[in-house]
């Protein structure tokens, strides 16, 4: 019996661990608790113009339902991480979307990819953080009821 | 010396305010040479075309030794065949951007010119590379741009194309920035009895060996900085001062500056809204060779001073845009041709030949006010006066252009327009008497009338 309550601990300690370690997104996402849309927007394309799309999309979206009933998150992966790097042009938007809850995830994969090309890791704004892989990230908010959208 | 200094101070003063750190705003130094951090193209493709109609009277030289021919500032350049003609004023194409797209520090600029104009005028038709640079954007503060692109200058001639809202340049511009590369003085008059080595310049009317265009090929440093709602840019160059594609024709660089301040009210991009105030100088030596030496069989160069500096303010808001400028230039003054003919005529009498010529140790100065208005977002209309003062250091030699141009552009969408200028234009020789010859010449300069279609892409 003492060797069961013993593994039950450790099992809700462990639960526990991997749950906070693997998403630091999670505290965030509830701190939109009145949000009735989960939207996820993806940017993995080369063209800067969808820099600007996926932007204003975020954009629309906290004006039309309001910064406290929409929860978006940005997830860049492949060409589209040149988005959160930190000397992008777009930074000041990306502040002040930050500011209005809107959040940024950060491929680990592509920054691998791009630190062997470059010699050097990038240098992401201090709005993004990382997820292991985006496209994963992107099936895991699905998963939690968010709605892709691709612009 | 005197140029080492002011490279020196505009370095330290460039330093100083890297450290206060560096943005990525709109402006013709910054939008000319940068793309923009993280959002380079790999190769953006672009472009415009401006196909173009002039007209005058065509009215004929009224007195002197070219008496009934053609008058040069009538006729319709580039070839001066006609006083009215539908041509491509101008068609570049080319590519820009980041050759990796994951580090926007390493940018490029390649443009090329297929119109017809001074760029390809001499060129058989072919297209003429006006533009390849490469930007470095390493050092904080201190961007640096190498190779062959626009140099920072008077905003008229330096802005882009595609924000131009006149057919045609202010008559300073036209002929004392958008500099002739000339391989002889012009001083000694072009008679049949000259050295056979002279004739061959007198030829082609001392057609212009390169051609300026606001190009230089050389080194930039550069970079803007924004303070609230002020951003200051400025820019330091060393150049060959050769003009679209040339080598340095002699052992001297030339030596530029750029300063500008803008207050930003919004927007952004070529048309972004602001008060500007911008200060340059240009200085450098040319060498040419001594007509009067050159007709008596001997091939003497002589070196002269180039030297090129103004100052200026633009306003542009909501409906209304206003600029001014006022320029002076010290040495190699175009000096127009022989008698107001057409650079490469003989004179009545058989005995000449008109050439473009220089005052190579004058002064000349010039200024302008431009306003435009939209009275709906679709129209706009333009009124600009500008005059030059050419040779003010030699009585005879002196001459006033007055133009005022009256303008309405007609905007299709972001990317096309259609412009129409009507130019009043006046010449007059002020230190001579009514009814000398240049007088008369003067009188006899027509009105112009210019329409064009604007496109980018």
């Amino acid at each position: 019996m003492k060797r069961h309550t013993f593994f039950a601990a450790f099992f809700a300690v462990f639960l526990i661990a991997v749950s906070g370690a693997s998403s630091a997104f999670a505290a965030e996402t509830s701190s939109k608790p009145f949000a009735e849309k989960h939207v996820v927007l993806q940017i993995s394309d080369e063209d800067p113009f969808k820099q600007t799309l996926v932007l204003n999309v975020a954009n629309n979206l906290i004006k039309h339902y309001g910064p406290d009933k929409v929860d978006i998150e940005i997830v860049a992966f492949g060409p589209g991480l040149r988005l959160l790097f930190s000397d992008n042009a777009n930074r000041g938007r990306i502040g002040d979307l930050s500011q209005q809850g809107v959040r940024f995830a950060a491929c680990e994969n592509t920054i691998a990819n791009m630190s062997r090309i470059l010699g050097e890791e990038p240098v992401l704004n201090d709005k993004a953080v990382r997820v292991s892989a985006g496209v994963v990230r992107i099936l895991d908010l699905e998963a939690d009821g968010y709605t892709l959208i691709r612009p | 010396m005197l140029k080492a200094k002011r490279l020196a101070g505009a370095m330290a003063l460039a330093l100083g305010m890297a450290a206060a750190g560096q943005v990525q705003a709109a402006n013709w130094v910054m939008l000319q040479g940068t793309e923009a951090d993280g959002m380079g193209e790999r190769a953006k493709l672009w472009g415009f075309l401006q196909p173009t109609y002039r007209s005058t009277d065509g009215t004929v030289l009224p007195a002197g030794p070219w008496e009934g021919q053609p008058m040069q500032p009538n006729m319709i350049p580039t070839d001066l065949s006609s006083d009215s003609q539908f041509q491509l004023l101008r068609a570049r194409i080319g590519v820009r951007g980041v050759a990796m797209p994951i580090d926007s520090k390493v940018n490029y600029f390649l443009l090329a010119e297929f119109g017809d104009n001074g760029i390809t005028a001499g060129k058989g038709g072919a297209g003429v590379i006006s533009d390849a640079s490469v930007t470095l954007n390493h050092i904080p503060g201190a961007r640096v741009r190498l190779g062959l692109f626009k140099t920072p200058m008077s905003e008229e001639i330096f802005q882009g194309v595609g924000t131009m809202d006149y057919v045609n340049f202010t008559a300073f511009t036209d002929q004392q920035l958008n500099e002739r590369h000339l391989p002889t003085d012009g001083l000694a008059p072009c008679n049949a009895a000259a050295d056979d080595a002279y004739l061959r310049y007198c030829e082609e009317g001392n057609t212009f060996s390169d051609f300026g265009a606001a190009r230089d090929t050389g080194a930039m440093v550069f970079d803007a900085f924004r303070r609230g709602d002020w951003e200051h840019t400025y820019a330091v160059m060393l150049g060959n001062g050769s003009g679209v594609n040339a080598g340095n024709t002699d052992d001297n660089l030339d030596t530029r500056a750029y300063w500008s301040s803008e207050w930003i009210f919004g927007g952004q991009g070529p048309r972004r809204e602001g008060w500007k105030l911008y200060a340059w100088m240009h200085d450098g030596k040319r060498t040419v060779l001594d007509s009067v030496q050159l007709a008596a069989g001997n091939r003497v160069e002589n070196e002269y001073d180039y030297e090129r500096s103004g100052v200026g303010t633009t306003y542009r808001r909501g409906k209304y845009r206003f600029f001014a400028e006022y320029n002076q230039a010290e040495g190699m003054i175009f000096n127009g041709t022989d008698g107001g003919a057409v650079a490469g005529s003989v004179n009545n009498a058989g005995t000449a030949v008109s050439t473009l010529n220089l005052l190579p140790e004058d002064k000349a100065n010039g200024y302008y006010l431009d306003f435009g208005y939209k009275i709906t977002p679709k129209v706009e209309l333009d009124v600009r006066y500008d005059v030059l003062n050419r040779g003010t250091e030699t009585d005879v030699e002196e001459r006033k252009f007055e133009t005022v141009t009256l303008g309405a552009q007609y905007f299709f969408n972001r990317k096309s327009r259609l412009i129409v200028n009507y130019e009043m234009r006046d010449l007059e020789a002020p230190n001579l008497p009514a009814n000398a010859v240049p007088n008369q010449i003067g009188e006899a300069i027509d009105d112009r009338l210019s329409v064009q279609v604007f496109m980018v892409f």
